[in-house]
């Protein structure tokens, strides 16, 4: 383990896609890397179908749950309006990983408000924040891989790829392993590893 | 891996697990040889509740889901007088349930050791109101503990029942959402023999009317000994393991940081790099004790509280000042705010200000690039699930009533009734309010029935409440608007559950967490009661449901409707795990005429607008099979696929 003051995750999505289930993995897998761990969440009403937010934190200065304002190393996005409603928590410089599969909101499809491009969306990530921008279709793979559901694995692959993750991709899958039911294992790996895949052609490595 | 409810259990002392701050709490009740714990719960206590509801039988723990907080209070309270550990718990706004009994109970005391422990909204992530348990702490002159991480918390619980026995007197622990929802890492305690072992532990009560019966007489005596009490409490948390100064120790100024204000104080400090400071960190914000601060305060030329929502411990400690003849500036509220959660922003901001230093990170610019953000960010605010039951209730009670009816709500799932399309919520207050709202809108509008001269017009006031509201408090009002001669319709929204708080099982189901209890169907009780129409409809058929709602609104008096179909999250979750498919709609692009009825009344948020051809569409992933959208389409274009999962 690789001593750090604090690494900051964050992550967005619309209740019900997995969110939580998401940041429990990346917090089991930082406890068992030996950091000191916290995470914040939301229960109640905002899960049902609403916009979500879960922080994921560790290192030796961490207290909080909540990943301060522009603090936040990276953004996982489960849904690109989700990654830019949270944008304030990431740092100058950092990276939003993101499925660019929108879910259109219901005030959308009654008229009363407009869903942006994805390029206006990345321009304000790019130009504005400064971020890398990590962006492919997530639940396209993740059906590749079995089902849908595994949209977060593919992602958490991703962001094992994203430069000065502490964690290491190996460490982190075998969490996955031990934490999805049996016969789900291979699909998520499967998934895992073109989340892997997705964000090295992206970045290049 | 391990389930964490498992772990919560694990006879494994020093074993290091990452716990949410509620199961941490479960845990360290577990650790202090709890024998009696009930609750209702409520966003964000529930999963303390939830955890023991797991646990209780493996460890000989009586856990109860009671049908309000002030019932699960006195049931807690009762066991603590027969000698044995009890505990309850609830949201913030449960103390307000509980407070007849809290008040009026505080000076009897206990034998055994009570917490109440009581999570408070910051924020209202899901609550109606942002009180701060505190001030009722000091209203009610009955310390609260709050702790700043979970480990902490699960520390806290053993220490409140050590403290509550010491002095026979209540201890509340309070958290607020981001310490009963923050996971951490915990390190695993000792589990008491009978904790282990599952030997159920019982308690003798001993009567003493001079305690326990409140006449006046009686509890005339209470007043000064609790006041008494009190101040030895403060005295005593001196020299509380949770209350400690840290820092420099000749700094010259000092922070105050209560709760879990601390965690957000110490990023803060880290941050903005400052090391000249001292900070007094409190797990005990009521009552603050004086020993220790005056210890704090020694050599300060000036003091900063960073304390969230209420001046409760600012207000102890100018009082303490002021009598000390102490005159150093101590700021709180004239730097923090005192609405909202505390973040590290507001810390880093608070203590930037009070030492005249920069902050860290520019926030003017950072508003500014984020409000340009957010410009083209729609609003996705919680909707009503695929499937929910509700949604059809609603859409039948609009269409009855040609939506020109006054629609009281209550606390719930349902309440997301409010939004549009659906605008079947007008008023929305506290648990079981709907049907006294209904009621009072109805007399002040039109009259009793058994006023002469009343205003004869059509029932039109629809009230909704959820099962388990309705057994919490709902059942009192129903009496009332039956017994005053109201003309209002009453729809139970009884989803089988109590969906909004985590699905827990209640009086309508008549299942517990330990085997069946006893059912009571609502239809019985109303009734039972009197009520002049009573009828029990599927909402998820919806022509039945509105054939019922228009007949109940033709009779006079007090209609009760309950609508009765199993909570949808509840049911998807259910088959998910028996590996079970259920049918996926789709639009028949040949059938659809975009008329949009389907968005603009009925609002699934798994139908969506097709822009380009200008059509409904089903996102697949998000339908949940009912059937709604066929029942409600004037086209027939809503079909089902084969069950896919």
């Amino acid at each position: 383990m690789k001593p750090i003051k604090e690494y900051n995750i964050v992550i967005t999505g619309v209740g019900g896609q997995g969110v939580l289930t998401a940041a429990n993995i990346l917090g089991w897998a930082a406890l068992h890397a030996g950091y000191k761990v916290r995470m914040g969440e939301v229960h109640g009403m905002s899960q049902r179908f609403g916009s979500v937010v879960s922080y994921v934190r560790f290192g030796d200065e961490v207290y909080g749950s909540m990943v301060p304002e522009g603090k936040g190393d990276v953004i996982i996005g489960f849904e690109p309006v989700e990654a830019l409603r949270y944008i304030n928590y990431l740092k100058q410089g950092g990276m939003v990983v993101v499925n660019t599969k929108p879910i259109v909101p219901v005030q959308v499809s009654m008229g009363k408000a407009r869903y942006p491009e994805l390029g206006e969306i990345r321009k304000i990530v790019e130009e504005e924040f400064k971020a890398k921008w990590i962006g492919f279709n997530a639940e396209e793979l993740a059906i590749k891989a079995g089902h849908v559901v595994t949209t977060n694995t593919v992602l958490i692959g991703a962001l094992t790829q994203v430069p000065e993750f502490p964690l290491d991709a190996e460490h982190v899958r075998e969490v996955i392993r031990l934490s999805v039911p049996p016969k789900a294992v291979d699909m998520n790996m499967k998934a895992f590893d073109l989340g892997i895949k997705a964000a090295k052609n992206i970045l290049g490595l | 891996m391990a389930k964490v409810t498992d772990m919560v259990l694990w006879d494994k002392p020093g074993e290091k697990v990452l716990l949410l701050g509620n199961q941490a709490i479960a845990r360290g009740a577990l650790e202090a040889n709890i024998a009696v714990f009930a609750a209702y719960p409520g966003t964000p206590s529930s999963e303390l509740t939830d955890t023991m509801a797991i646990v209780a039988k493996k460890a000989g723990v009586y856990m109860e889901y009671s049908t309000n907080e002030k019932i699960a209070f006195e049931t807690a309270l009762a066991a603590a007088w027969t000698g044995v550990r009890a505990m309850t718990a609830m949201k913030h706004v449960g103390l307000n349930v509980a407070a007849d009994t809290f008040l009026s109970s505080v000076g009897m005391g206990v034998e055994g050791g009570f917490v109440i422990m009581v999570a408070d909204d910051p924020s209202q992530w899901s609550s109606q109101n942002e009180q701060d348990t505190r001030v009722y702490a000091k209203f009610a002159n009955v310390p609260a503990l709050e702790p700043s991480s979970p480990q902490e918390a699960k520390e806290m619980v053993k220490y409140a029942f050590d403290l509550s026995e010491k002095f026979k007197h209540f201890v509340i622990l309070r958290t607020t959402t981001r310490s009963s929802h923050a996971r951490g890492d915990v390190v695993l305690g000792e589990l008491p023999e009978e904790i282990k072992s599952g030997k159920r532990k019982f308690g003798k009560f001993q009567k003493n009317p001079k305690r326990f019966v409140a006449i006046p007489a009686h509890s005339r005596e209470f007043h000064p000994q609790i006041l008494e009490k009190i101040e030895r409490i403060r005295e005593e948390l001196s020299d509380c393991p949770f209350n400690w100064i840290e820092g420099k120790e000749d700094a010259k100024v000092g922070i105050i940081a209560p709760g879990l204000s601390y965690s957000y104080v110490k990023e803060a400090l880290h941050w903005l790099g400052v090391e000249n400071v001292k900070v007094l960190k409190l797990g005990t914000p009521f009552p603050v004790p004086y020993g220790l601060l005056e210890k704090f305060m020694d050599g300060l030329e000036k003091v900063l509280i960073v304390e969230e929502l209420e001046p409760v411990v600012e207000e102890q400690v100018k009082t303490w000042a002021y009598d000390k003849g102490l005159r150093i500036p101590i700021h709180g509220k004239d730097l923090v705010p005192r609405i909202y959660e505390m973040t590290t922003r507001r810390a880093v901001t608070a203590i930037a200000q009070f030492l005249g230093i920069e902050t860290p990170l520019n926030y003017e610019e950072l508003d500014a690039k984020y409000s340009k953000a957010l410009e083209i960010v729609p609003p996705r605010p919680p909707s009503l699930c695929p499937a929910c039951p509700h949604r059809n209730s609603f859409y039948a009670i609009k269409k009855a009533t040609r939506a020109r009816g006054i629609y009281p709500s209550d606390i719930g799932c349902y309440t997301l009734g409010l939004l549009p399309p659906l605008n079947a919520v007008d008023t929305t207050v506290a648990m079981g309010g709907s049907i006294g709202i209904a009621h009072g809108l109805e007399i002040a509008q039109h009259g009793s029935l058994s006023e002469e001269g009343r205003k004869k017009e059509k029932k039109a006031i629809v009230a909704t409440i959820g099962d388990s509201t309705f057994y919490h408090t709902g059942l009192p009002a129903l009496a009332n608007a039956i017994y005053n001669r109201s003309n209002v319709l009453i729809v139970v929204l009884d989803n089988l559950v109590t969906a909004m708080t985590g699905d827990q099982p209640n009086p309508s189901t008549g299942q517990t967490p330990h085997g069946p209890g006893k059912r009571i169907p609502i239809e019985d009780v109303a009734k039972a009661m009197g009520a002049d129409f009573v009828a029990v409809v599927d909402p998820y058929d919806i022509k039945a449901t509105y054939e019922t709602v228009k007949k109940a609104l033709e009779v006079e008096g007090v209609s009760v409707v309950v609508s009765r179909q199993v909570c949808a999250l509840y049911r998807i979750g259910q088959m998910r795990r028996r590996g079970e498919k259920w049918p996926i709609y789709y639009v028949d692009e040949d059938a659809c005429t975009g008329c949009k009825i389907c968005i603009n009344a009925y609002g699934c948020p798994a139908i969506y607008w097709d822009e380009e051809k200008k059509q409904a569409r089903i996102e697949p992933s998000m339908c949940w099979g009912c059937g709604g959208c066929a029942q409600i389409c004037p086209f027939d274009a809503f079909k089902p696929e084969g069950g896919e999962e």
